[in-house]
């Protein structure tokens, strides 16, 4: 449990390290003492070196609040982590220059995703109504009492149809059959041609998002097939024909 | 037992005269089977309580068990008089027809078409009972079982006849995710051992039909390599993958062989003593049901989605081998030659679906036997890729004569509750059949057509011949014309393949 800074320390058990094996620990509490704090001169580490002494709780007792640990001797792991974090930086204090151009690592996957920068507008705003508007204007989208949603508008119109991704996308000529939207079956008649034709619309729309669905449904299932099924027919075993 | 629902039925002239003279018939004592003409069996479910809308006979309905073969008859989930009805399922629960396309022309199937057909013959165990398993030749003699005899499983043997099928299937599916194709992804695969366990049977049981897995079976059921003969609706087919005539497909028919017959008769017993408990009275003994929310009910329920599972692998086991034997013969790779299948349909099934009834959503359980479901575009249930054009709707006509692919419309949805017929639908009884026809003569006619025929038991082939079979044709056009769904692709075969 305190694997990273025993590393840091060079313990020379640090996964190992088990602070309720009581010769390891009082070991572990004069070698930390020996090596690292060194709180006390050579000559008064006596006490807490004679690690069989019954006496050693009252003299580790005595060196917690020596160090002025706000823990009690009593709350073991709490102490020995306060102690280990007051020897990594009694180390960092010796070797300034060694360790202070040290990066921290580039944490690869738990870094936090930027959030949401539309979060924190405030859609009240006049100046943000009044660039929404003029973007609107320019892309030709329809009006909308809530600006935010005209903004997602915007910001989806903008991601399929103008970024460069979106523009090489369109320039590849794609697969499929062009139908012409009057020749599907709509299901209902909403009794206005302009709706229905809308509803039609919406109805590929949807298709086309369940489609997306459908081939990353089917990628999921190549993808556990891959761990779970590696199927191979032995034809030597199998006999064809009668 | 008092109903105010109707029965009707979908015909054209030729049909409508077939069925007055099954009634006819029927009336002066002849009758085939042991069954009601199929006019009064449509009439009798009409009664069934809990019943809504009608009960409708397809233009391919033909007296069956109980219910008319082609028949579909929808009960209100909510009524709690409402029944279930294995009569009204079938006994080949979940019986359905495949199809597959390849990117092949006629012109590069008709010169290796018998080496095709002998190919397929060869992969696809065929036949009745447990013969023609994956691994029948490596039973010594005397413990090939016949008809079922001598149930007891040689263990791991047979077991591993089975999971080699699963095997198949595995590969099969790898890499290739069917996108919803299916109609029954509602059907739960932990319903085989509870459906067995409910059954009072256990491993046995199951060690038992897994032999049977992967194998076409008797009767009807075929594989048949098909040409693209006609194309209705450009756009729908090109949505299938088909964009030419003399594309080549092939179709597959089959169900859930043993398991489904086992399901149907346990149920059946089952219910009879629910009736007199529930006091439940129907029109014909055949007729046998329980409240779909009684234990009896459920249990059938439960049953018969295992059984509709074993269906579904067993058509997707025989994909794997049709591809096999494709690449082989063209030494190339399946999917080199584009074979996807276009969909999968069930023609014995009841399933709990949401419709209108008098501009009100209502959970029906809809009972489809010898009907199939025709969803219209736009329907939740169906494929993203058919949301435009309707489900896909698979007519398997006889041997011999074509199938054609349909698909379901709005129409169709309000009158059917998206139901449409299923296939031929037979004229002859099996009997009559086999008493009139030779089969070296239905052999041989098929022969001049130019189809390659592989049959396991030739003696029985009369009884599948299509003179015993009403015209497909007329089935396909009285379904269009009514409007219940749509014709797309009109298809024939150049090889079949029969138990």
């Amino acid at each position: 449990m305190f694997r990273r800074k025993l590393t840091a320390l060079d313990y020379h058990n640090p996964s190992g390290f088990d602070c309720k094996d009581e010769t390891e620990f009082r070991n572990f509490i004069v070698w930390l003492e020996d090596q690292k704090i060194r709180h006390y001169k050579i000559e008064d580490r006596g006490n807490l070196r004679n690690i069989h002494s019954s006496d050693w709780p009252k003299f580790f007792e005595k060196y917690v609040q020596d160090v002025s640990c706000p823990f009690s001797a009593q709350e073991r792991p709490e102490t020995v982590d306060w102690l280990l974090g007051l020897a990594v930086r009694f180390e960092y204090g010796d070797n300034v220059d060694k360790y202070k151009d040290c990066k921290p690592e580039a944490a690869s996957n738990d870094t936090e995703k930027p959030s949401d920068p539309l979060i924190n507008l405030d859609s009240n705003n006049p100046d943000f109504k009044a660039g929404v508007m003029a973007l609107a204007n320019l892309l030709q989208i329809q009006r909308h009492d809530d600006y935010l949603v005209m903004l997602k508008a915007i910001r989806i119109l903008i991601q399929e149809r103008l970024t460069p991704e979106a523009i090489a996308k369109a320039s590849q000529s794609k697969e499929g059959l062009p139908v012409s939207l009057d020749k599907h079956i709509l299901g209902f008649d909403t009794g206005d041609a302009t709706l229905n034709e809308a509803a039609q619309i919406l109805r590929l729309l949807h298709i086309e998002e369940l489609r997306e669905l459908q081939t990353r449904i089917n990628e999921a299932i190549v993808a556990v097939q891959a761990i779970i099924a590696d199927p191979r027919t032995d034809y030597r075993l199998g006999k064809v024909g009668r | 037992m008092v109903s105010d629902s109707k029965g009707i039925f979908y015909v054209n002239d030729p049909l409508e005269k077939l069925m007055f003279e099954e009634l006819r018939n029927a009336c002066r004592g002849g009758g085939f089977g042991g069954f009601l003409p199929a006019m009064k069996q449509i009439g009798n479910v009409a009664a069934l309580p809990g019943i809504v809308h009608k009960s409708i006979g397809l233009p391919d309905v033909h007296s069956g068990y109980g219910f008319a073969i082609g028949n579909m008859a929808a009960f209100d989930m909510s009524d709690p008089t409402s029944v279930v009805s294995p009569g009204g399922v079938g006994f080949d629960i979940n019986c359905g027809v495949r199809l597959l396309r390849t990117n092949l022309d006629e012109g590069d199937v008709q010169p290796v078409k018998e080496q095709l057909a002998q190919a397929l013959f060869d992969h696809i165990p065929v036949g009745g009972g447990f013969q023609g398993g994956h691994t029948h030749e490596r039973q010594g003699p005397g413990r090939s079982t016949g008809d079922g005899g001598g149930l007891v499983p040689e263990g791991r043997l047979r077991l591993g006849r089975g999971q080699g099928a699963l095997r198949g299937v595995r590969q099969d599916a790898a890499g290739r995710p069917q996108q919803g194709l299916f109609e029954g992804q509602e059907e739960r695969p932990a319903a085989v051992p509870v459906a067995l366990h409910g059954l009072g049977r256990g491993r046995l049981t199951l060690v038992l039909y897994l032999t049977q897995l992967g194998t076409l079976g008797a009767g009807n059921h075929y594989a048949e390599i098909q040409v693209v003969d006609e194309i209705y609706n450009d756009y729908a087919a090109k949505k299938m993958g088909i964009d030419h005539k003399g594309q080549v497909c092939v179709m597959i028919h089959s169900g859930s062989r043993g398991l489904g017959h086992q399901v149907a008769t346990d149920a059946l017993v089952a219910m009879e003593k629910a009736m007199k408990r529930d006091k439940i009275t129907v029109n014909d003994r055949q007729l046998a049901c329980a409240r779909v929310t009684s234990e009896e009910g459920q249990d059938y329920l439960k049953g018969m989605a295992a059984a509709g599972n074993y269906a579904w692998v067993n058509r997707a086991s025989m994909t794997f081998l049709t591809r096999q034997a494709f690449a082989k013969v063209f030494t190339t790779t399946p999917d080199d030659l584009d074979m996807h299948v276009i969909y999968d349909v069930s023609h014995n099934i009841a399933k709990v679906e949401e419709h209108m009834v008098d501009g009100k959503q209502k959970t029906l359980l809809v009972h489809r036997k010898g009907s199939t479901r025709a969803f219209p575009p736009h329907h939740p249930l169906i494929a993203v890729d058919y949301q435009l054009t309707g489900q896909p709707v698979l007519i398997g006509g006889t041997m011999g004569t074509c199938s054609y692919v349909l698909t379901g419309t709005e129409q169709g949805m309000t009158e059917t509750f998206g139901t449409t017929c299923h296939g031929a639908g037979r004229a002859l009884s099996r009997a009559k059949s086999r008493r009139n026809l030779d089969f070296q003569d239905v052999l041989d006619r098929l022969a001049d057509q130019g189809i390659a025929i592989r049959v396991a038991s030739p003696k029985l082939v009369m009884e599948e011949a299509p003179e015993s079979y009403k015209n497909v044709t007329d089935v396909v056009n009285t379904c269009h014309d009514a409007g219940i769904s749509k014709k797309a692709i009109k298809l024939r075969p150049i090889a079949v393949i029969k138990g």
